[in-house]
């Protein structure tokens, strides 16, 4: 019995936060994730009113972790919603790693900037995670950089309003320029130096040189321009309205999700153009000067998040790593590599479609209704996991005097997955749904005919075949080493009995029970009479030979 | 032209929704080097098939103007066949990688609105069309082939 001295009673907070952590550690019979994430509802008064309202919120948390840190943020979703984005998430390690950092900066303002490999699903993620947020079918504001990024497209621009389609061409023409790109910084870099000037004369200022820089490309003088924020103050300033659409406003709009992808692309000037995001103490900058508009603020509304996600730099050719300088003014984590582990994860769930809804009936092309049959979906998983860790093997090493880079994402499985309940090749042989044949024609287009390497395609084709059907694919199978393809044949075979075969089968095996009583009889029978007729066998022994009876 | 993997390719662009996002693919059609088979034969292939509409990304063309054609040939429940002579901007990136990852045109300050989304209808979808040899040397965003799903090699 414990010494009453030590017993602690414990705060409802501090159970409260228990079975939080129950929930987010929650885990089904055969050890699937179930937690993760955790739906409440909360009774709250409002200190204005006096009036008690329910307020939604979401728990996140890594439920790999023994101890994991778990984030507590107000959401517009409804439960049932909240649900329907939790099976629409693969429940691997680094699926909420990669959530708990996005919950843990997003309550803290701080600008988050994942770096990892494309597999790792960060795009998919703060998708998820604004669905999370906001609602089923919210998407977040997307910006995706390349080499070619500009900055007016992520801060803001002075566009001419041209009638004609001449003039536009002009302008296009004119913008497309080096030297106009220059000029146009130079703008700004004046108006930035102005210091004496009132927001007015800046803007006078402005005009001025834009109607200078009309004329130099050939457009009239007396042009009017419009004045065109870009990605980053939009997100600062925006509304989301009752009926889903946008709106802005620079002093007093809530803000919204940003989600900056491929920064490592971006050149300096970009980088140095969002290193105007970094506030105070870590977090997000409260707001921003635009000099392109005479140096008027944009506010950052409560909801404004900036999220970067870049992919490692040997993911790209002559690239370094991300510029140190964005570094320090984010929460910035480097994930490895998607584990075999999780890759294996990901193929079941795609192959055994637990991710969507399964078709009710059977659409056209479709020779075995494979959705319905996980100890199918098990194996194709296992072959495509597989195939997929070796071309991605083989990709990392670099194509033979290639530019492009194919990394693999785990998308290319979904396709696979999902082309293959209804783009079928049947065995002419056995009239059956042909696997293998299927499978290898579904990778082609999803995964060789991207490849410029004839070899490497070569190889991965011999590779591929050598899986399917040779010697050292073989793995073992309910006692036996087999092929997979004679796997997939077993397990097609089994699947595609019919309920009417079924029931003939066992129809039909109960027969040949009858029959072999039957047999049995006949042989016990033949026995007693030839026993009878011997007359070595004592009379006793006969008689009670002749009471059997047999039914 | 192989015409058998030519419908396989337009089946999986029409029928396949990856799981979990349910969006359609992107299709990619690539030229390699020393075929002999012409773009607008190509295109009139597929037209056979589906309601389709050609654009010529080219130097003649700015980014603007493609995604306004765009625009207008998903208001019109078409296909595109963008074929890509010259290297991918910014603006235009920006919109194939929404369509891609989305299937949504996302688009700042566009017909009077503060975000314009639009949603690529279900009878619509992009196919591309450029040679191995472009892809390779001229395009310079070098994730490119990440865009697209399918993958038609015509030799």
């Amino acid at each position: 019995m414990p010494n009453p001295e030590t017993i602690r009673f414990k705060s409802q907070e501090e159970l409260k936060e228990e079975e939080i952590e129950r929930k987010i550690k929650e885990r089904g019979r055969e050890g699937e994730i179930l937690g993760g994430i955790v739906f409440e509802e909360e009774k709250v008064v409002d200190p204005e009113t006096k009036e008690e309202k329910t307020k939604r919120y979401i728990y996140i948390g890594n439920p790999y972790e023994e101890r994991p840190i778990i984030t507590k943020l107000e959401t517009d979703a409804s439960r049932e919603e909240i649900e329907a984005i939790k099976r629409e998430i693969i429940p691997m390690r680094e699926s909420f790693e990669i959530l708990e950092a996005m919950a843990r900066t997003y309550k803290h303002r701080q600008p988050l900037l994942i770096e990892g490999s494309t597999a790792i699903g960060k795009t998919y993620l703060a998708d998820k995670f604004t669905e999370l947020l906001y609602g089923r079918g919210v998407k977040l504001l997307d910006f995706y950089c390349s080499g070619q990024t500009d900055v007016s497209e992520l801060m803001a621009k002075w566009v001419p309003k041209v009638e004609t389609e001449d003039e536009k061409k002009k302008w296009n023409e004119f913008l497309e320029l080096a030297e106009t790109q220059v000029k146009l910084s130079q703008i700004a870099q004046e108006v930035e130096q102005a210091e004496r000037l009132s927001q007015e004369q800046k803007l006078a200022l402005i005009h001025t040189r834009l109607q200078e820089l009309a004329k130099s490309a050939g457009l009239s003088e007396k042009n009017q321009w419009r004045f065109q924020y870009g990605a980053v103050p939009k997100a600062m300033g925006l509304i989301r309205n009752s009926d889903g659409s946008f709106s802005f406003n620079e002093q007093k709009g809530m803000g919204f999700t940003l989600h900056i992808e491929e920064v490592g692309l971006a050149e300096p000037q970009v980088i140095n153009a969002l290193l105007k995001l970094r506030g105070k103490r870590g977090q997000l900058a409260e707001e921003i000067q635009i000099w392109e508009n005479g140096g008027r603020k944009v506010k950052a509304g409560p909801k404004f998040w900036v999220f970067f996600s870049t992919n490692p730099p040997e993911e790209y050719l002559a690239r370094n790593e991300v510029d140190p300088a964005l570094a320090r003014g984010v929460v910035f984590i480097r994930m490895g590599e998607l584990s075999e582990e999780s890759l294996r994860l990901a193929a079941d769930y795609y192959f055994s479609y637990k991710l969507g809804e399964k078709p009710k009936e059977k659409p056209e092309g479709c020779i075995l209704d494979i959705y319905n049959h996980p100890e199918i979906g098990r194996e194709i998983a296992k072959v495509i996991a597989a195939f997929h860790n070796d071309l991605n093997k083989e990709l990392k090493k670099g194509e033979k005097g290639r530019q492009q880079r194919i990394p693999l994402t785990l998308d290319d499985m979904a396709r696979v997955a999902d082309a293959l309940i209804d783009t079928q090749v049947r065995n002419k042989e056995t009239g059956l749904l042909d696997l293998t044949e299927s499978l290898k024609k579904l990778i082609h287009f999803y995964y060789f005919d991207r490849l410029a390497d004839q070899d490497l395609k070569e190889t991965m084709k011999t590779n591929l075949n050598e899986l399917l059907e040779g010697v050292t694919g073989k793995i073992e199978f309910e006692g036996k080493v087999l092929t997979r393809k004679e796997i997939f044949d077993i397990l097609v075979e089994r699947a595609s009995i019919t309920e009417e075969e079924k029931k003939r089968l066992e129809q039909e095996e109960i027969e040949r029970k009858r029959r072999e009583l039957e047999q049995a009889k006949h042989d016990a029978e033949d026995a007693i009479m030839s026993a009878l007729q011997n007359p070595n066998i004592p009379k006793e022994i006969k008689e009670r030979l002749r009471e059997i009876k047999l039914e | 032209m192989e015409g058998e993997k030519l419908n396989t390719f337009i089946r999986l662009l029409q029928r396949v929704r990856k799981q979990p996002s349910q969006t359609f693919d992107l299709g990619l059609i690539v030229k390699e080097l020393g075929s002999r088979v012409e773009v607008g034969e190509v295109f009139e292939e597929i037209k056979r098939t589906v309601n389709i509409e050609r654009i010529v990304y080219d130097e003649t063309i700015f980014d603007e103007d493609t995604i306004d054609k765009i625009v207008d040939t998903f208001q019109k429940n078409k296909w595109v066949f963008l074929e890509i002579k010259k290297d991918i901007g910014s603006f235009l990136l920006n919109q194939l990688k929404h369509l891609a990852n989305h299937n949504f045109l996302q688009l700042i300050d566009y017909q009077g609105k503060d975000i314009f989304d639009m949603k690529m209808p279900e009878n619509s979808r992009l196919v591309i069309f450029a040679e191995r040899d472009f892809i390779e040397n001229k395009i310079s965003y070098p994730h490119f082939y990440r865009l697209f799903g399918p993958t038609l090699s015509l030799k």
